[in-house]
């Protein structure tokens, strides 16, 4: 080769190189600019800032729920330098011999990873450290936010929070892991209001992983929205006052405004401290609360379909004067009960025969039984079969066998059998007389209590319902949602109503099956009701709502094995109605009586649920 | 004695830009986000500034020394700089384990960075004596005797980068003879070498063999060339074979590391891709323990070197706004790794003439080499050019991840005082005597 032609060719070689760099740079910088955006995962570090839940308050504004900030200032070990020593201990008010103990029992728990160094941080403390501890790469300050309650009950409506499992952390990509969220109650149906929006800010760091500052001058960086308040329509007062009176028996309280359907209060016995589920404990306390026999845990007034026993012969005889079988004047006999060959329903003794009005006044079993069968032998509908499932069209528009729709989550829609349930016990051509239990409310029918206090309200408001809701309004703009201002129509006539609602109101008046509850002054609409148990004593159960005219309170109170309508869940709810209309009380009620023998009779010895 | 300044102004000029464009480049480095301030000599890019008023003096007294005495002393600049790598060597202080330089107060003089002048003077005074030519086995083996001395010892300092930079001098014995042959088969050999360590010899076998199909197809009547080709490719196979059996099994996990992590690869990423594929031998895993802990480092610092140049785009952030570089994620940037700020700040158009105009400062060095009218100049002349390229070219390569990590930094850019007072010295001693080839003609004739 020519000398010449040498020097050409690292001529040529150089060009060479300038061509593949040239080429390298245009796929790094251009053609892979993603590389750009990693750049920024690598040399920044995104920290978010978690902004603070919403609290929850009554619907009088009182506060239920709120929020209490702790600040722990954590270090890795393994990462702390000589010098922090010197300046960190000086913030800390605390000397290096103390410094260094708190360092060495962090470093025994872990050397590589965040332990507590300081717990609860004083606030003065707490505001300057968080100026210069960006200084010192081994040190952070970490938040953890506790709720706070302010009630020792309704725990069940108010939910609690826990730590987003794995699944939630897959299906909904706002969550981390760690993040905590509600799990229950309000805190879960309203997570997304109360939860507000992360803000996040993207800061440089260096390769020792110093801060250095914001990134991209702020551009990626965003404050946290802060959650929003909610107005519970809950009366504290009054869910206290509930929760007194339920305190030594199991069963639940609901009280609905009927005009708003805004629930007033929702009792649960036995309940549980809300405190008892925030904080270090946590973990422990929900172990044992889970493992409790009587079940404090469970939510009974959503979840717990009972019978509704006398209570439901109201709905019997709403659907009977719809259907034309009866009128307001319509009587029948009452011999001791109902016979229908080797078939017999009992009743008490009372006058008969007895009219619309007074079968409820006197709850005659006998009563329900003919106006039930008629509505099942209606010759208009064919078949005993078509006739009963038109009778499950009622209960639905109702609200009974079907969800109300209320924002709690976990409800149940309670129980009704339909046609193939029949034909599968007693064959394909099954018989009214078959089903006749139903017309008093037992055997293959059960009601929530919510569902309950939904019925009583219904009444109240002549044949509609609003959908039962927890919430009075959402954040600053008193935002309610739409789903709780529609009325709900049921299948009965606003006429009908008249000669139930007469009926209720003798109930509580003397001769009534509560009479001997009622309250001086408050008309109260009632129904007793006595559900049988196959487990033990009957269970006692009670749906009202007062005054007679503009009412402003509908309510269902279940007793567990509390015997008869009238001896326990009677004299509750009317406590609970006198509670709630009569504001400026001296003594907790007019009815001492009633009310001291409410507070002071335990039923737990009775219970199944016995925790002795 | 009269003598006129005949010194090549544009080379100058390119030095000076050069120059100048590594301070701003260290200054950007050094300015992070922790240091705000205008001017400190305490930071590396004011004691730069120092360096460089330091190679402007040097470079005054070459110029005013006679041209003559380069030639004359060579010998004795060699022999000096080589007994300086042997005290080293003996007593040199043993910190970090690499024993590179003597402190000398605040300045640490690193002599390996000057033995590439004295290996060069040395090389250009034997080449350049009358009737030496490169050739014959005796004369050869001097001349490889003069670049392995020194590299031996700097290697044995265990300066891997800069004892490599003497392999830049094969470049000035391929213009002075060297077969052409010796660089392609070395090309070959460290391709293969690379190949199989990197992916599995099937597919490098399977390559060969479809590449020789294509050649007896191509070229049936060349039955000469068809046999050679045979003989490349069976003696390949048995190179890979032998050579990724005594990669996988012969030495030990640690081992394997160290390579795979000088030849910049995610070493999990690379036992991963090498047990996916087809392999002739078993491949043991490292167990965790032998896991290396400088792994990181290097791929570390060369994908947050990508990332920097990635960062730049088009026309980059601009002088003194890198965000990469603000953040000093790229770990000895305003050394080894000073190009990242290059292609951060200034962009993918910045960084194509940055190249271009290095790359036509080396091109003009070579062409001044080439110039030359006698030996002594030209072979000098080479070994300047062909030291810069190497260093240009692994350093520049390596910033961009396209080769291995070789920690050798970018003549007249990086921050350093014994690498610019070196290659000032060079460049300016080979100036001098390429101002003086007129001279010299009018003497000799
Ligand atoms: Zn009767």
């Amino acid at each position: 080769m020519e000398k010449s032609n040498k020097f050409l060719l690292i001529i040529i070689f150089l060009i060479g190189i300038g061509i593949i760099f040239s080429i390298r740079l245009y796929f790094l910088q251009i053609v892979d600019s993603s590389n750009y955006y990693k750049a920024q995962a690598y040399g920044s570090n995104e920290i978010t800032l978690n902004p603070p839940r919403g609290t929850i308050l009554d619907r009088f504004g009182n506060l239920m729920v709120y929020n209490d900030a702790l600040y722990d200032l954590m270090v890795v070990p393994d990462k702390t330098l000589e010098t922090d020593k010197y300046t960190l201990s000086k913030f800390l008010n605390i000397d290096t011999i103390n410094f260094d103990k708190r360092l060495k029992k962090a470093a025994r728990y872990n050397s590589r990873q965040a332990s507590i160094f300081y717990k609860n941080l004083p606030f003065e403390m707490l505001t300057s450290l968080q100026e210069i501890i960006h200084q010192f790469p081994a040190f952070y300050i970490e938040s953890k936010i506790d709720r706070r309650y302010n009630i020792q009950g309704a725990a069940h409506l108010l939910g609690y929070l826990g730590e987003a499992s794995e699944k939630i952390v897959v299906e909904q990509p706002y969550y981390k892991p760690g993040d905590i969220l509600g799990i229950s109650g309000m805190e879960k149906s309203y997570e997304f209001y109360l939860r507000g929006k992360k803000g996040r800010r993207v800061v440089l760091v260096d390769k020792f992983s110093r801060q250095q500052g914001s990134f991209a001058g702020g551009k990626f960086d965003s404050v946290p929205i802060p959650g929003q308040n909610i107005f519970s329509s809950v009366d504290i007062d009054l869910q206290r006052f509930g929760e007194q009176l339920l305190g030594n028996k199991i069963g639940s309280i609901v009280a609905i405004e009927p005009k708003t359907g805004e629930i007033l209060s929702i009792v649960n016995s036995p309940n549980y401290d809300p405190n008892l589920l925030v904080g270090q404990e946590r973990n422990k306390n929900f172990a044992r609360l889970l493992i409790d026999p009587s079940k404090p845990l469970f939510n009974r007034a959503l979840k717990a379909p009972y019978p509704p026993g006398s209570t439901f012969k109201l709905v019997q005889a709403l659907i009977g004067l719809q259907e034309g079988i009866i009128e307001p004047s319509t009587t029948f006999p009452c011999a001791g009960g109902y016979r229908m060959g080797s078939l017999t329903v009992g009743c008490h003794a009372h006058a008969s025969p007895l009219d619309l009005e007074n079968s409820i006044k006197n709850s005659c079993n006998a009563y329900y039984c003919h106006v039930y069968r008629a509505i099942l032998d209606n010759p208009k509908y064919g078949s005993v079969q078509v006739a009963y499932k038109k009778w499950t069209e009622y209960l639905l528009s109702f609200g009974i066998g079907v969800k109300t729709g209320i924002d709690l989550p976990e409800e149940s829609k309670g129980i009704i059998k339909h046609n193939d349930y029949f034909v599968k016990v007693f064959g394909k051509n099954w018989r009214s007389a078959n089903v006749v239990s139903m017309s008093i409310g037992q055997g293959e029918v059960g009601l929530t209590p919510l569902q309950m206090a939904n019925v009583a309200a219904i009444i109240a408001n002549k044949g509609w319902f609003i959908t039962p809701h927890v919430v009075k309004s959402i954040g600053d703009s008193y935002f309610v949602p739409t789903e709780f201002k529609e009325k709900r129509y049921t299948m009965i006539d606003a006429k009908h109503f008249d000669t139930i609602i007469s009926g209720m109101s003798m109930v509580t008046k003397p001769g009534g099956t509560a009479g001997r509850t009622g309250i001086e002054g408050i008309d109260i609409c009632a129904k007793t009701g006595t559900a049988q148990n196959p487990h033990g004593k009957d269970h006692s159960i009670y749906i009202a709502f007062a005054p007679r005219e503009n009412p402003q309170i509908a309510i269902c109170v279940m007793v567990e094995n509390g015997g008869f309508g009238a001896t326990f869940a009677a004299p509750i709810a009317n406590l609970m109605i006198e509670h709630y209309l009569v504001k400026d009380k001296k003594a907790p009620s007019t009815r001492l009586d009633l009310y001291n023998r409410m507070i002071t009779t335990s039923l737990l010895e009775n219970s199944v649920y016995n925790p002795k | 004695m009269e003598e006129k300044l005949h010194i090549d102004w544009l080379t100058v000029g390119l030095y000076i830009i050069i120059v100048m464009f590594g301070a701003v480049n260290i200054y950007s480095a050094n300015n992070t986000l922790e240091h705000h301030f205008l001017f400190d000599f305490k930071m590396e890019y004011g004691k730069q500034i120092i360096w460089m008023s330091a190679s402007a003096l040097i470079v005054f007294l070459v110029l005013l020394t006679d041209f003559k005495f380069f030639n004359y002393s060579a010998y004795g600049i060699y022999v000096v700089v080589i007994l300086l790598l042997i005290v080293l060597l003996a007593t040199g202080s043993f910190n970090k384990g690499a024993q590179a330089w003597f402190k000398i107060g605040a300045f640490k003089l690193q002599p390996s960075e000057f033995a590439k002048y004295a290996t060069g003077l040395a090389l250009a005074k034997f080449l350049g004596t009358y009737v030496i030519k490169f050739e014959g086995k005796r004369n050869m083996g001097i001349c490889f005797a003069i670049i392995f001395f020194p590299m031996l010892l700097t290697l044995a300092q265990n300066d891997t980068g800069s004892a490599l930079v003497f392999l830049s001098f094969i470049l000035v014995l391929f213009r002075e003879g060297l077969s052409g042959w010796w660089l392609i088969l070395g090309f070959y050999l460290v391709l293969i070498f690379v190949l199989t360590i990197l992916y599995p010899s099937l597919y490098i076998i399977i390559g060969l063999l479809l590449i020789l199909t294509f050649i007896i197809f191509m070229y049936k009547k060349h039955k000469q060339l068809i046999v050679a080709s045979i003989l490349v490719v069976t003696l390949s196979v048995g190179f890979i074979l032998s050579l990724d059996f005594v990669f996988t099994s012969i030495l030990k996990p640690h081992q394997q590391q160290r390579i795979l992590v000088t030849l910049n690869q995610d070493v999990e990423e690379y036992y991963a891709n090498k047990t996916n594929g087809f392999s002739f031998f078993k491949v043991e895993l490292p167990k965790k323990e032998d896991k290396m802990k400088s792994k990181r480092d290097y791929s570390y610092n060369v994908r947050q070197s990508k990332i920097s140049i990635g960062a730049g785009q088009w026309i980059g952030n601009g002088f003194n706004n890198g965000t990469q570089t603000k953040a000093k994620l790229v770990p000895e940037q305003h050394t080894d790794f000073i190009f990242c700020t290059v292609g951060e700040e200034y962009g993918f158009i910045g960084s194509v003439l940055f190249i271009g105009l290095y790359l036509f400062f080396i091109g003009r060095i070579f062409y001044l080499a080439e110039r030359q009218k006698n030996t002594f100049s030209r072979v000098f002349g080479y070994s300047t050019g062909s030291i810069i390229l190497f260093h240009f070219f692994i350093n520049i390569g390596m910033a961009m991840g396209l080769l291995p990590v070789i920690g050798i930094p970018l003549p007249f850019m990086s921050y350093g005082g014994s690498s610019l007072i070196s290659f000032s010295l060079m460049l300016f001693t080979f100036l001098k005597l390429d101002a003086n080839r007129v001279n010299e003609l009018s003497r000799f004739s």
